[in-house]
């Protein structure tokens, strides 16, 4: 299968006080274009430091990042945001939408950085939130204003998309919404989009092509699901 | 899609943004608007001066011949010279009227406001234009003029300005001019009996200002009758004028500069936290892709529109309010027509770097922010504390102190640029009001020495420049032999000649002296001069030098030794005994007479040309402060807005900062009551640091501007009163905390969860 994401011998590490630690140490990891990815383990293991340094937000400090065959390792600042404006769809734990713009104008910033963004209206209309389209952020619910995070990623019509405990801040029934929305990315453009979650809840593991385990720095496994369950099927 | 975010958390912050224009604005505004009235001055005395041709040199005479003319016209560089005969005379109502009678009008022209301009055929009369307003005077009028024996009764031919008479007043002790009972006329010499067409005055215009001490020295040797040339930078009406300006420039000026200091460290302070309140927004727009430059433009658009704005509405506020006021004001004093204010480049210069600034700083704050990488900015960052400077409130007095002064301090060291700002703005207030407030006292101590210490008399008889012995005599036993005389003198410095005069004392106890702190010390010595401290001070003479004068009209040079030094507050000059003036040969023949006698209803006197009373005198001078009120009045106010703008800035700065913390508070159990006290009691600290720094440099501030900034021949400076002080502390202290007040009522609307979860 074609590769998307192809991590050697990388560390990060960050200065605490006098002490340097290792929040990824020496990993080395490859990952499917077009799965569903989930990246797995507890609080301080170094999911989220792994997720901003595929997505080009953190640099390593030491090791490759390849990212559909490009080493992005060796990018320059100027070079990490054009990557980050053509390739990649953030959704974050806490949403992060401009509080001053409305729905619809959260969703059309993309405009203003990439040439072929799906049309606004049409990434709302996938996430369920036409109807708000001109309500303000703090007019919304959370899980709706995870919604329009997720819209906003889609718009761009990215090869990847990152997500950083997405469903984090919402309760179990929202957070099911949010994850189809999530998985449909990456079942409906037929493999061109691959999604990758960073989460500490076991649960939607199950729900995953492939599964990373990461603990203390360091890839503990990887696994692939052969039949991965429906969102439905999943005890939440 | 950026405009719209940046209008839009504009409208969010609103008043965080109001109080950044209404900072740029008020320091721009003062800025500029002093700075247009200050060059308005300038510029509209330049033109009007170069317009209407003001004489360079005057040449005083007792009887100018058509020979002396000619030969002053003769020299090189005279581009023309004009006689002219000038009288003190009366008119109707007992009025005085500066009497000048000319043959030509080429010099010193009039501007000619109604009627005609001057002909020498004409008969009649031209009167200066606030004369004729406070009299009523229209064209046609009859007026009656008097001098000695002569009576004239002429027509008003024109109503004018005279660039010679921008300021005149009826005697030196006069400061404020009464346009009422004292007025400008000018007469054809036609007009004048044969016997009596005697010029007493030339003026001369020059065709190259360098040359003017050549042109000076040809005439007092060429012309015999010339007893004094006097360059006209050093007459009365265009000192005055000059004086006003040049106090102006740094007595005024450095207010406004003052003003848009404070402004600025606010607004940057401000502009500071506003930026770094966007924060996690501009990570998520980093995070997006947006590029570095775009994001960098769209928030130094926060800072580039609002002060853009700000600084054009100061631009057009400073040209329009405080220009216009302040022109105004002076017109009313000087007469001088087309007064306007004019705008000054520097202020163009001053309001553009207002925006680059506002606009630097934002781009340096958001730079600073970009500089991390995307996934830095996206956390919430924690004031940069350093691990043991917190400690300060376990140790000590400190570990004494209660909860909600453990929990200022140490918000004080966290954020130690948001405090000193904040004492910087408050502190620059608090002085400004003590200077404001101080330059009044300091006015009121200069009369109270001038008409209560220095002048021991209630009444000053001038006396007439031709009084015999014998009527002198009579006078002196009526009223009391207490004279003076007044000597116009040129003092030679190496080579430099420099006009000054010279008092001649024997009036005893009606007259006093003053050492520097005010004390009374005599003067009577017979042996030789006194100097006034300021004049020695800017001269260097001290004690026991020897310097060389002579009286105008008379080329005999004495040289005198200084014995002592008084303290004038508004005259640097010499002064002498009666003795010792005689004891160099130079008669004594007194000019003014002194006494205490009530003159209430005594109208005139023979032989006395002005009986002056000394209250009147003082109430001129009360006068003159009654504009200068309205200037510092228009200071105190300013001062107070920004003030209080100030504190409610760093008020408001300080609560969205902390409402994080005190939602937490109020989770805990906290009532609002404590929680409100928190936040008051660090306002008031500010307050009361601020204020304890500010007074003292509000002294200084007051004395460094009376002394330095002055005109040369004032000499006062700060004398502040107790309850000034306590006025401005207590007033600054009120706003601050009302200001606090207001905003801690906030505290009450706390919502626990909004604030909590906004936080994250």
């Amino acid at each position: 299968m074609e590769k998307i994401v192809e991590i050697k011998k990388l560390t990060k590490s960050y200065k605490v006080g006098e002490n340097e630690f290792n929040a990824l140490d020496n990993i080395d990891l490859s990952l499917n274009k077009g799965e569903f990815i989930v990246i797995l383990g507890p609080s301080g293991a170094g999911k989220s430091t792994l997720l901003n340094l595929i997505g080009g937000m953190d640099t390593p400090s030491k090791g490759d990042i390849l990212i559909d065959g490009e080493n992005i390792s060796k990018y320059n600042e100027k070079q990490l945001n054009d990557y980050r404006a053509e390739n990649i769809g953030f959704i974050f734990q806490f949403y992060n939408i401009l509080p001053t713009l409305t729905v619809l104008e959260n969703v059309e910033l993309v405009r203003d950085i990439v040439k072929n963004p799906i049309d606004s209206k049409e990434a709302l209309k996938g996430v369920g939130l036409e109807k708000h389209k001109n309500k303000f952020p703090s007019q919304l619910s959370g899980g709706e204003q995870q919604r329009v995070s997720i819209a906003r990623a889609i718009a761009k019509n990215p090869k990847l998309l990152l997500c950083d405990e997405p469903t984090g801040a919402l309760d179990s029934k929202t957070g099911v919404e949010v994850l189809k929305l999530l998985r449909k990315q990456c079942d409906g453009n037929e493999g061109a989009n691959t999604v990758i979650i960073v989460t500490h809840n076991s649960l939607i593991a199950e729900i995953a092509d492939t599964v990373v385990h990461v603990k203390n720095g360091k890839i503990e496994s990887v696994t692939s699901n052969e039949h991965p369950k429906r969102i439905d099927e999943v005890g939440w | 899609m950026l405009k719209k975010k940046m209008l839009r958390d504009i409208r969010k912050n609103l008043s965080q943004f109001i109080t950044i224009f209404l900072m740029v604005f008020i320091g721009v505004m003062a800025y500029a608007g002093i700075e247009s009235y200050m060059d308005g001055m300038e510029k509209t005395a330049n033109k009007y001066y170069q317009e209407n041709n003001l004489q360079d040199l005057n040449v005083m005479g007792a009887n100018f011949t058509e020979e002396d003319l000619k030969e002053i016209k003769k020299i090189e560089n005279v581009k023309d010279a004009e006689r002219k005969l000038t009288l003190n005379g009366t008119t109707d109502g007992d009025r005085t009227l500066l009497l000048s009678f000319i043959e030509t009008n080429n010099i010193s022209k009039f501007y000619v406001f109604e009627g005609e301009g001057f002909n020498p055929e004409s008969e009649g009369v031209w009167i200066d234009k606030y004369y004729a307003d406070e009299n009523n005077y229209k064209i046609g009028d009859e007026i009656t003029i008097k001098y000695d024996k002569i009576e004239l009764k002429e027509k008003v031919k024109g109503i004018v300005n005279i660039p010679d008479h921008v300021y005149d007043v009826k005697d030196s002790s006069e400061i404020y001019p009464d346009h009422k009972e004292f007025g400008v006329a000018y007469l054809s010499i036609n007009e004048l009996p044969e016997y009596f067409r005697i010029f007493n005055n030339v003026m001369v215009d020059v065709d190259n200002k360098d040359k003017k001490d050549e042109v000076k020295n040809k005439i007092e040797e060429k012309v015999e009758n010339a007893i004094a040339v006097t360059n006209i930078e050093d007459g009365a009406s265009y000192t005055s004028y000059q004086g006003e300006i040049d106090e102006g420039k740094t007595y005024i000026g450095v207010f406004s500069g003052l003003f848009l200091f404070i402004a600025m460290l606010s607004v940057i302070t401000t502009m500071t936290r506003v930026v770094k309140k966007q924060r996690v927004q501009i990570g998520t727009l980093k995070a997006l892709g947006f590029k570095k430059s775009k994001i960098l433009l769209h928030y130094i658009g926060y800072g580039f529109w609002i002060s853009l704005v700000a600084s054009l509405a100061g631009l057009v506020g400073g040209y329009y309010l405080i220009g216009n006021f302040f022109i105004s004001m002076e017109m009313a004093f000087f007469e001088m027509p087309n007064g306007a204010p004019s705008m000054n480049i520097s202020s163009y210069i001053m309001a553009v770097l207002v925006v680059l600034t506002v606009s630097f700083i934002t781009y340096l704050t958001c730079r600073k922010i970009l500089k991390e990488n995307a996934a830095e900015t996206l956390r919430s960052k924690l004031p940069n504390v350093k691990n043991n400077s917190l400690n300060i409130t376990t140790r000590g007095i400190f570990k004494k102190l209660g909860f909600s002064s453990k929990w200022n301090i140490r918000d004080i060291v966290r954020n130690k640029m948001r405090t000193f700002m904040g004492i910087a703005g408050v502190t620059g207030c608090a002085m400004l009001i003590v200077c404001a407030f101080g330059m009044f006292d300091s006015m009121n101590y200069f009369i109270e020495l001038q008409f209560e210490k220095l002048y021991n008399f209630n009444y000053k008889l001038v006396l007439n420049e031709n009084i015999s012995k014998e009527n002198l005599n009579k006078i002196e036993e009526k009223y009391g032999a207490n004279t003076s005389k007044t000597l116009g003198i040129e003092i030679k410095n190496g080579d430099i000649k420099e006009a000054n005069n010279v008092f001649v004392t024997d009036a005893n106890e009606l007259i006093r002296f003053v050492n520097k702190d005010g004390e009374f010390t005599e003067v009577n010595s017979d042996e030789g001069i006194y100097v006034t401290y300021k004049l020695a001070e800017t001269k260097g003479y001290k004690m026991g030098d020897e310097i060389s004068w002579h009286i105008y009209g008379d080329n005999k040079y004495y040289t005198s030794k200084i014995i002592g030094f008084n303290k004038d507050p508004q005259n640097q000059n010499v002064t002498m005994t009666r003795k010792y003036l005689e004891s160099l040969g130079v008669e004594y023949k007194p000019d003014s007479l002194y006494t205490n006698q009530d003159l209430k209803d005594v109208k005139e006197i023979e032989n006395v040309e002005l009986i002056q009373d000394k209250n009147a005198l003082k109430d001129g001078m009360e006068n003159m402060l009654q504009t200068m009120r309205k200037m510092i009045i228009l200071i105190i106010v300013i001062a107070i807005l920004l003030g209080a703008i100030i504190i409610y800035n760093l008020g408001i700065l300080s609560y969205t900062e902390k409402q994080y913390q005190f939602a937490t508070l109020k989770v805990l159990g906290f009532k609002d009551k404590k929680i409100r006290k928190i936040f008051t009691e660090q306002n008031n600290w500010i307050a009361i640091i601020s204020i304890i720094i500010g007074i003292p440099l509000g002294y200084y501030l007051t004395d460094w501007l009376f002394k330095t900034a002055i005109e040369e021949h004032y000499d006062f400076g700060a004398s502040i009163k107790m309850i000034t002080y306590v006025i401005a502390g207590v007033g600054t202290f009120i706003v601050s905390y009302v200001v606090s007040k207001i905003l801690a009522r906030k505290v009450k609307n706390i919502d626990m969860v909004t604030s909590l979860k906004g936080n994250e």
